[in-house]
């Protein structure tokens, strides 16, 4: 805004004057694009909000509200199937964090310091569950194990989701990785430390708020995800998300109204607390997600 | 002299070679997890799309062109070509309701910027599946939004979104019009404001400024905006599902109905393949544009 301001003991020449009010009209808020960035707002969180009325609705219709009621939550807690596919869920996203945590930030170090050939191929390889579709990767997925002859079931989801969880973890480490001084790791060695000792004690408490964010964001991102689950699950138990696939396609159930508020809730508070993570540690910034990376 | 050189040689030397050796095994697990399961998956995707079926439906690996000639069938050119259709006015709808959002936000946000694109960004990544279905509430008979149109005289009580080619494109605009706002964002951003005020000065108008100093400085990030909205709606079958009717089906609505209920997994590997070559393409084409632009910049 300061751009915007002209000197104040400009003399009040005609010319001055004209482009003075030029200026000022540059600097005010267009009123149609606040319009339009506020209509956005509205029809994003109107989903959301929707789901969530209804979620307390006393009555099993999705356009009148009638009452609020907590019957639905009452039914999902009843609800044996749902309830043992949460746990499903649950168990899925914790082994898929843990292995693509590992596997990721190991990554991501090797990727950042290794400039060799290798290196370059192993992060071309990195980019491809990014750039393909997550059908594609469905598809594959479930080929594989069936041409393995293995029966799909909970722990092929999991070995799913961690190929695809690796890329998140890597690319969110990468860039922190590449900002940490090498000459630390080297004083620390220079001081007796070995190399083991240096990267435990040196470089992987220096990443521990990024792999922080990144195992959260890994594990809502597992919980929440649909199409890979959907295409590698077997018949029983169903990783939560595909149940509600199910239901929703054979109308009406104001149960899944319901679960879907906590799994909303669930996740945006996880996301969020994913994104301010590096802050608690006293970092600014956040991820770089934000930053278009 | 030597007794002192010797320990300090090592200890130097060592984070060159016995280094690179070291990260290289870190970085072998994780390579090698994706490449068995990932690579090798895609690679089987390839083989069996010219592989055959059994009498029971049972796919058999083999030389056989079959699936990939029914491809050119009408009935699978036709949803290609409406899927193409749907992915390409998604990206248009997406840029021309990304840019205006991204532009309030980066040049008027102020210090509630971070803010505001943290509440772009956080429910975008929350479950996609919940938030199309709540979608597609908002956008059925009865839903708030043709209620709302219905009242300002807009809308008639024929008027419907569900079930028509334009509820399914809504449902990806929706779906994925985060990805055009996150590469926008970061560009006006990283706009230099000066170059506006000084194409007003020149006595460019609001449009002529727009057209000839804005759009080119952010047009890198509006590309990479429709490529990252164009690869998921390409291969979308959640909101042709819930948005459209059997008269709207996408490319991955066949793909799924291949290997759920059709059961014919060449067909499906072929359809798979069609998909990812469609793609490939638009990468390849965004790759060359990006490498024309770098090409000017550096000029």
């Amino acid at each position: 805004m300061t751009l915007l301001r002209l000197p104040s003991s400009a003399a009040p020449t005609p010319a001055r004057t004209r482009i003075r009010t030029r200026r000022r009209r540059a600097g005010r808020r267009p009123r149609i694009l606040i319009a339009v960035t506020a209509l956005f707002f509205a029809l994003l969180y109107l989903p959301i909000a929707v789901v969530t009325l209804f979620s307390f609705n006393a009555r099993k219709s999705l356009t009148v509200f009638d009452g609020f009621s907590l019957r639905w939550y009452r039914a999902f807690l009843q609800d044996d199937v749902l309830i043992s596919s949460l746990g499903t869920s649950l168990r899925i996203s914790l082994v898929a964090m843990a292995g693509s945590v590992v596997l990721g930030v190991a990554l991501a170090l090797g990727l950042v310091r290794c400039r060799t050939r290798l290196g370059s191929l192993a992060g071309l390889i990195m980019l491809v569950p990014l750039i393909t579709p997550e059908i594609v990767t469905g598809v594959a997925s479930m080929l594989l194990f069936k041409g393995l002859g293995v029966t799909l079931s909970t722990g092929t989801v999991m070995l799913s989701e961690i190929t695809f969880s690796i890329s998140y973890v890597t690319v969110i480490l990468r860039s922190r990785v590449a900002a940490l001084n090498p000459e630390v790791e080297e004083a620390a060695m220079d001081l007796g430390a070995t190399r083991w000792q240096a990267l435990r004690l040196v470089t992987l408490p220096a990443l521990l708020p990024a792999v922080l964010a990144g195992a959260v964001l890994v594990f809502a991102l597992v919980f929440d995800d649909f199409v890979l689950a959907y295409f590698t699950t077997g018949v029983d138990p169903q990783p939560l998300s595909v149940r509600i696939y199910s239901a929703i396609r054979f109308g009406v159930q104001p149960t899944i109204n319901a679960v879907g508020t906590l799994m909303l809730a669930g996740s945006i508070a996880l996301i969020a607390l994913a994104l301010f993570i590096p802050r608690l540690f006293g970092r600014r910034g956040g991820l770089d997600i934000l930053s278009g990376e | 002299m030597t007794l002192l050189r010797g320990p300090f040689r090592t200890r130097r030397r060592a984070p060159g070679a016995a280094g690179t050796r070291m990260w290289t095994w870190f970085m072998l697990p994780g390579t090698l997890w994706m490449t068995g399961f990932l690579i090798a998956s895609l690679l089987l995707v390839a083989v069996l799309a010219v592989g055959t079926t059994d009498e029971l439906g049972n796919p058999r690996f083999g030389f056989d062109l079959g699936s990939v000639r029914a491809l050119a069938d009408p009935a699978y050119t036709e949803v290609l070509a409406r899927s193409l259709g749907y992915a390409l006015l998604t990206c248009v709808i997406c840029l021309l309701i990304a840019y205006p959002v991204a532009y309030t936000i980066a040049l008027y946000g102020g210090r509630y910027k971070h803010a505001m694109i943290a509440a772009i960004v956080v429910p975008f990544f929350a479950n996609y599946l919940v938030r199309m279905y709540g979608w597609s509430v908002v956008l059925s008979d009865d839903g708030p939004l043709l209620r709302a149109l219905r009242s300002l005289g807009l809308a008639d009580g024929g008027t419907k979104i569900l079930n028509t080619g334009f509820g399914v494109v809504a449902g990806l605009v929706y779906g994925f019009v985060v990805f055009m706002i996150i590469p926008l964002y970061a560009a006006l951003e990283r706009l230099d404001v000066s170059l506006i005020e000084a194409g007003r000065d020149l006595y460019g108008g609001p449009v002529r400024t727009f057209f000839f100093v804005t759009l080119p400085a952010t047009r890198q990030g509006a590309t990479a905006g429709l490529v990252l909205v164009f690869l998921p709606a390409m291969g979308d079958f959640v909101s042709a599902q819930l948005m459209g009717g059997p008269d709207q089906i996408m490319i991955g609505n066949l793909i799924q109905d291949k290997f759920f209920q059709g059961q014919n997994w060449p067909l499906g590997s072929a359809l798979t393949m069609l998909l990812m070559l469609v793609l490939l393409l638009g990468m390849l084409g965004y790759l060359r544009r990006t490498r024309k632009d770098e090409a000017e910049a550096r000029r």
